[in-house]
């Protein structure tokens, strides 16, 4: 029984992680750049969530659109302004910009708003659904579901949608995108945007558990570029089932090892992973 | 613009040299007038806190603690011994990673001609800075508590709350007679820190006192600083049939715990170990939830009002314990350096080492002074045992320091 409880929990909690962690594989497979400053944005939506908490008295699951569109809007200007100017450039530049990014953020969000743990109460924080001997935490579902729904819509917008067809067309190929009428500087901005849009969107969906505070964003960015590389960077099932492979993995180690060693466990399937399926479990997008 | 400045190589007053002069008086103005009327130079006092990363809100009470009683000394007319010279605060940020706590120490020893070094609240970081003070020679005054702090024999720490082992012996022992009064028995109890040097250190001062009380540990689990999801823990906890937990915790990990708790109905009580458990955010971030939780805690505001309610005039919030014991080095480091009538740094830390000191501020911890051992440790300091009363914390235990009765949480 104790071993389906870790699964549900590692499930529900891999939801999430799959949700802030797909903005870094949109990011990545249509662009090509590895988005280091991509948990800040995680960072600022949690922020933006707080304060629509803390000033409005609005749900962080409701305010998650609102983290959404800031983050959209701040990552459609560092697209346009910052991210464009290197897309064809080095590596080394790309790594420069973003983890350069990632400082500015993190040190602009400790002048803003100081250091202080910052945390939500809502009523379901404490609750749980109780199946017989299993419990099902409503946070966590909570997350869960809105994730699911998240990331069912992406996969349709990529799928079905005119932007989501250009978006792919862009990323097998630019230049043939260019000579199809489609505007890559545009889907640039929209995946962009989109991607950074996402893993704010999954901030304001965890703030019920978790507090914020400017350098929150180191505790999930290892977690997520396991999430990436484990799925496949660039797919965003492979995100998903990265996602939902990283908590049961956590779940499952949590209830047979020691918790300190959580993480030991989780890299040792990493590296077996890499080794043996170096594109990750379901393989690039391109 | 541009042009204009790299074109200044004559002796016309160009912009950029009306700008470098204008500023070099600006600069300079605050300098002028203060040597107007201030004879004696200041001391400088280090203070190495965690300003960012995940330990910042202690770094920001402590340092506020630290502030309070530099402005009360200089407003008083500063360093009597040395002509009144002002107490003049050098805050430097530890981050919460040890490495960079002692680069920082480094840092204000060789540039800042420190007297001492107060800080870090992290033992981890305490311990870091010690390595670099111990071998300069720069005392450094601390209320971080793992026993390893004061147990190297290292000659330039002070540290004015008790050890982490007599803190974990007391979050046990205080639990069990209270307990006791309320006619419960723990037969079985779980323990659950934080794998840094605090940690781990109250963690074996709990271990030992109940295997001395022949309780049986059914739960002694270590997770790491930054935990995401408490859920695995809970579920073992769940699983092994505690009568009560000690979470040993910061404020995030804390929060998670308790919450993961009520979610899974788990209704046996936790008793914190200080740290995250004995600060405001608890209760913000629990709401009733932190109603009547206990912890132990190294001192408490409630022991000396008259002295911290001057702090919660300043600051809003009451005095967290790190800000209170910040503030008791501070007061104590002064009163050294008035005995010792020098700023030297080896001359204050002759004048603590197993030194007493009454009066002040070193009345708000428990015994009512502080009383330096050869290795630097208070040995008046008692822990305590508190318990949240709406938005404040109540001491209930030992019973000669208690403001309040202790109710058994169920």
């Amino acid at each position: 029984m104790a071993f389906v409880q870790a699964i549900i929990d590692g499930l529900l909690i891999g939801g999430v992680y799959a949700l802030i962690s797909i903005g870094l594989t949109l990011v990545y497979g249509v662009m090509g750049i590895i988005n280091f400053a991509q948990a800040e944005f995680l960072t600022i939506g949690m922020f933006v969530a707080w304060f629509a908490w803390s000033v409005l008295g609005l749900d962080p699951v409701l305010a998650a659109p609102l983290s959404f569109a800031v983050a959209f809007a701040i990552g459609w200007v560092v697209q346009a302004q910052l991210i464009a100017r290197v897309l064809n450039a080095a590596s080394v530049a790309q790594i420069f910009l973003t983890v350069g990014l990632l400082i500015v953020i993190e040190n602009g969000a400790l002048l803003l708003f100081g250091s202080q743990f910052r945390s939500v109460t809502t009523v379901y924080q404490t609750m749980s659904l109780s199946l017989g001997p299993l419990f099902i935490s409503v946070p966590y579902l909570v997350a869960f579901v809105v994730s699911v729904v998240c990331g069912m819509s992406l996969w349709w917008f990529m799928r079905a949608s005119w932007f989501g067809r250009a978006m792919r067309a862009t990323a097998q190929n630019p230049m043939a995108a260019r000579l199809m009428g489609i505007d890559t500087g545009l889907m640039y901005k929209i995946a962009f945007a989109l991607g950074v849009g996402l893993t704010a969107f999954g901030g304001a969906v965890i703030l019920p558990y978790i507090t914020v505070y400017p350098s929150v964003g180191s505790q999930f960015v290892v977690l997520m570029f396991t999430v990436v590389v484990l799925g496949g960077l660039g797919s965003i099932a492979g995100a998903v089932v990265g996602g939902l492979a990283v908590g049961v993995i956590q779940a499952i180690s949590g209830l047979l090892f020691p918790i300190q060693l959580q993480n030991l466990v989780l890299f040792v399937v990493f590296i077996l992973v890499l080794a043996l399926r170096p594109q990750g479990i379901v393989g690039a997008m391109r | 613009m541009m042009r204009d400045l790299h074109c200044s190589k004559g002796s016309r007053p160009t912009r950029r040299r009306v700008l470098a002069q204008v500023g070099t008086a600006i600069l300079a103005a605050p300098f002028v007038a203060r040597s107007g009327f201030a004879q004696a130079k200041p001391v400088n006092v280090g203070v190495v806190v965690p300003l960012s990363g995940a330990n910042a809100q202690f770094g920001i009470n402590s340092r506020n603690g630290i502030q309070l009683v530099a402005d009360e000394i200089n407003a008083a007319g500063g360093l009597k011994a040395l002509g009144g010279a002002k107490i003049n605060l050098i805050i430097a940020d530890s981050t919460s990673t040890p490495t960079t706590a002692a680069t920082v120490a480094q840092r204000l020893i060789s540039q800042n001609d420190v007297t001492a070094i107060l800080g870090a609240f992290a033992s981890s970081l305490t311990i870091a800075i010690s390595e670099v003070t111990e071998r300069r020679d720069i005392p450094l005054l601390t209320m971080s508590f793992a026993d390893q702090i004061t147990g190297r024999g290292f000659k330039n720490i002070f540290q004015v709350v008790a050890k982490a082992s007599v803190i974990g012996k007391a979050q046990f022992d205080y639990t069990a007679a209270i307990a006791a009064t309320a006619g419960k028995k723990i037969a079985k109890v779980a323990i659950m820190y934080e794998d840094t040097a605090y940690g781990t250190a109250q963690a074996k001062g709990l271990r030992a006192a109940a295997t001395a009380a022949n309780v049986e540990i059914v739960m002694d689990d270590a997770y790491p600083l930054g935990i995401t999801d408490a859920t695995p823990l809970i579920n073992k906890l769940r699983a092994s049939g505690a009568d009560a937990v000690f979470p040993v915790s910061y404020l995030n990990d804390s929060l998670l715990i308790i919450r993961t708790m009520r979610q899974q109905q788990l209704t046996i009580p936790a008793i914190g170990g200080a740290a995250g458990y004995v600060i405001p955010d608890f209760e913000k971030g629990l709401g009733k939830f932190a109603e009547g939780v206990l912890s132990v805690d190294p001192s408490n505001y409630d022991q000396a009002p008259e002295l911290t309610d001057r702090f919660r005039k300043r600051f809003g919030y009451f005095m967290v314990h790190e800000a209170l014991e910040h503030a008791v080095a501070l007061y104590v480091l002064s009163q050294a350096i008035e005995r010792a009538k020098s700023a030297k740094p080896e001359e204050a830390a002759a004048k603590l080492r197993g030194a007493r000191f009454e009066g002040g501020w070193a009345k708000a911890m428990t015994g009512g002074a502080v009383q330096f051992n050869e290795a630097g440790l208070n040995i008046l300091s008692v822990p305590l045992m508190v318990q949240w009363r709406g938005k404040n914390l109540v001491t209930v235990w030992p019973k000669e320091y208690a403001k309040g009765k202790a109710v058994w949480p169920s």
